[in-house]
């Protein structure tokens, strides 16, 4: 995949107590017979070379930057190197080695902007541990959002998408109680997610006309009003304004019947009202292979879909699989956005 | 055992009446599939209500012969045994049957058939009740009261006890603690007792279809089940405490687990019912691991109740190529729980 893009992918360090030196370790252990996208691993490489040692794995790890990742990357691990402040045991994470974590995403962000790094891909953070050294964002994705504005000075508003290879959703709520999606629903926000979903799909997925399938919000979708009132006062009238705008869109769709084999191909996306209703259909299609990939910023930002796992960190179990879908994501999105006109 | 059929011969399979559900959909070709099924012949004695004119359609469209005993009401008790019976009340001719369109006769036509069919159950004439697809809204023209088959259930039997709906796959079922109500009143809801009070009803249940040892997994509310507190209160304040009381009564339920990955952890670790807080947050897994063999069971009534999961299907009625696999499963279930309920009674 090198020939398609222009640098590699950046990847961040995320905890270094968690599992993300081990899945990066493996991933790039994998990068012949996986084809692996080139990445450079933004964080400490010392936590790399002790982490392959509790592995009982020899790796050659280098030192270099975007330009010298990609010749580097067949014989060794390219790494830009940021240093940990305090010492790093896998599984106990210290609040000290926040800047670290904080300093690889800033880093990572500041390369792609500048057109160094074609794509951002994320291993994961704990944000206790971050929130303990004064972070102030509800999460990875709302500070990545915080940089994008700063970068360019324009409003964002970062999207998440699950994206697997039979299912791709969009939750329009995200962390919050489930007795507060109602009131969190506004038509400003389903439109708006909508929109910049139907916009990604055509810059980033190749998506030429993207097919939105947007979920009801109650049972049934309200069955007419009899199961809730949202459905048809709130989302349909979003739906009547994105058609009048030219977009494909169908629903609101009972959230029950949308998701079977039949059923999906008639759209390329779902729109979901809450976590649940994306993540029950997006884990039961794809457990190993969903990657989360945020839509709405001005470059392209791809995760695995799962935590730390601080329990399992250092013990040789973690599986890489997510993190290799999501750097595989990353370059295909970052070889359509290149060929797409802007 | 039963002692229905010719003069005071012994059958040994559970009775079941069967009730033809909306003519307009795949009801009438699902029917005749089912009596001619040699596996539902040897699991039970089924009595179907309907008319014979709308169920030959069925049987014409299916490609099967129909073998039929056919008995009025007042004349059950003399009919045979060795052949399915059909009940004609010739109440509906199959050229007021328009394909795919939810009318006011075809409505009258399945709320009548099921009313009949409880009836019988009711009068002791049958173990169990089972029903091809309704239309709900042909139900509704037929019946204004129409909410859902509970509500019907209810009001034809008088019966104000707990009814609850679970669906069911062969490897796990799904228990639910709110339903049919809008997602805003689903916590306000939720309570000890009534997470309790389905638990029980879930193992009672589960027992009458041969899980003594039932495993119950109980999903969270909220994303990543509160994920401590973070993204609701409702696990801390009312999930947990209903699950350490219910271990403390001896049951084997663990919870809350986050809901998006509840159903992938109870296949793995064998579990037999999730017990889920709302609609969608069961539905939207049972319906991807298994769409068309799901069967709806009515727990709680002084028989089992069952009917496949999928709806009347307007878009294929009449082509011959509906998949007969959940009513059979919905059979299959009624007899089990019919005859297992019956051996618990005879032994107590």
């Amino acid at each position: 995949m090198n020939e398609t893009s222009g640098g590699p992918i950046a990847l961040t360090m995320g905890d270094p107590a968690g599992i993300g030196p081990d899945i990066s370790l493996c991933t790039w252990a994998l990068r012949r017979s996986q084809e692996i996208p080139p990445f450079l691993f933004i964080g400490d490489p010392s936590v790399l070379f002790e982490r392959a040692k509790a592995l009982g794995e020899t790796i050659q790890i280098r030192e270099t930057d975007c330009a010298g990742a990609a010749a580097a990357f067949s014989d060794a691990l390219p790494v830009l190197p940021i240093r940990c402040p305090a010492a790093v045991v896998a599984g106990q994470p210290n609040s000290e080695n926040a800047v670290t974590v904080t300093g690889a995403i800033d880093t990572a962000v500041r390369l792609v902007m500048n057109g160094e790094a074609t794509a951002v891909t994320t291993n994961p953070i704990a944000k206790a541990v971050l929130y303990e050294a004064g972070f102030r964002f509800p999460g990875h994705t709302e500070y990545l959002a915080d940089l994008a504005e700063k970068a360019t000075g324009a409003p964002t508003l970062p999207v998440m998408m699950l994206a697997g290879p039979k299912l791709r959703t969009v939750p329009v709520t995200i962390h919050i109680p489930l007795k507060e999606v109602p009131a969190a629903l506004t038509p400003d926000l389903i439109y708006k997610t909508s929109v910049i979903t139907a916009g990604d799909l055509k810059r980033r997925f190749g998506v030429a006309a993207p097919r939105l399938a947007i979920a009801g919000l109650n049972p049934h979708a309200g069955e007419g009003g009899a199961l809730g009132l949202e459905d048809d006062a709130i989302i349909r009238p979003v739906i009547d304004r994105l058609r009048a705008e030219g977009l494909d869109v169908a629903g609101p769709l009972p959230a029950d019947t949308m998701f079977h084999d039949r059923a999906r191909e008639t759209f390329d996306v779902a729109i979901c009202m809450y976590h649940d209703q994306a993540l029950i259909p997006a884990k039961a299609l794809g457990f190993d292979d969903s990657v989360n990939v945020t839509l709405g910023l001005p470059f392209i930002r791809t995760s695995p879909d799962h935590g730390t796992a601080f329990g399992i960190a250092g013990k040789g179990i973690a599986r890489p699989d997510s993190l290799v879908a999501a750097l595989r994501l990353a370059a295909e999105l970052a070889a359509n956005t290149a060929g797409a006109p802007r | 055992m039963t002692t229905i059929g010719a003069a005071g011969t012994k059958e040994p399979r559970p009775v079941i009446t069967l009730a033809m559900g909306d003519p307009a959909g795949i009801s009438p070709e699902l029917t005749a599939r089912l009596l001619a099924l040699a596996e539902i012949r040897e699991a039970a004695h089924i009595i179907a209500i309907g008319d014979r004119r709308v169920l030959d359609e069925g049987a014409k469209v299916a490609g099967v012969a129909l073998d039929l005993e056919a008995a009025s009401l007042d004349a059950l008790d003399r009919a045979s045994t060795s052949r399915h019976v059909f009940v004609d009340l010739a109440h509906l001719d199959p050229a007021d049957v328009v394909r795919g369109e939810a009318t006011l006769a075809g409505g009258t036509f399945a709320t009548r058939n099921f009313r009949t069919a409880l009836e019988l159950a009711r009068a002791g004439n049958a173990d169990a009740v089972c029903f091809t697809p309704f239309n709900k809204k042909a139900m509704r023209f037929a019946y204004p009261g129409y909410d859902d088959e509970i509500r019907f259930v209810a009001d034809v039997l008088s019966f104000t006890g707990k009814v609850r709906e679970f669906n069911v796959l062969e490897k796990v079922w799904n228990a639910r603690v709110t339903s049919h109500i809008p997602l805003k009143e689903v916590a306000s809801h939720l309570s000890v007792e009534s997470i309790l009070a389905e638990l029980e009803l879930t193992r009672a249940c589960l027992k009458d279809a041969g899980h003594d040892e039932a495993k119950i997994a109980v999903a969270g509310l909220n994303p990543h089940a509160g994920d401590g507190g973070s993204f609701g209160m409702e696990e801390i304040d009312i999930i947990e405490p209903a699950v350490e009381r219910a271990k403390a009564i001896g049951f084997n339920v663990e919870g809350p687990l986050p809901a998006d990955t509840v159903f992938l952890r109870a296949l793995k670790e064998g579990f037999n019912a999730v017990l889920t807080m709302y609609h969608d947050q069961g539905q939207i897994a049972m319906k991807l691991m298994g769409f068309d063999k799901g069967v709806t069971m009515m727990g709680g009534l002084p028989f089992p109740l069952c009917t496949p999961a999928h709806g009347t299907a307007y878009d294929i009625a009449g082509k011959g190529i509906a998949d007969v696999g959940a009513s059979r499963e919905a059979i299959l279930l009624a007899a089990r729980m019919a005859k297992r309920k019956k051996a618990l009674a005879a032994a107590a």
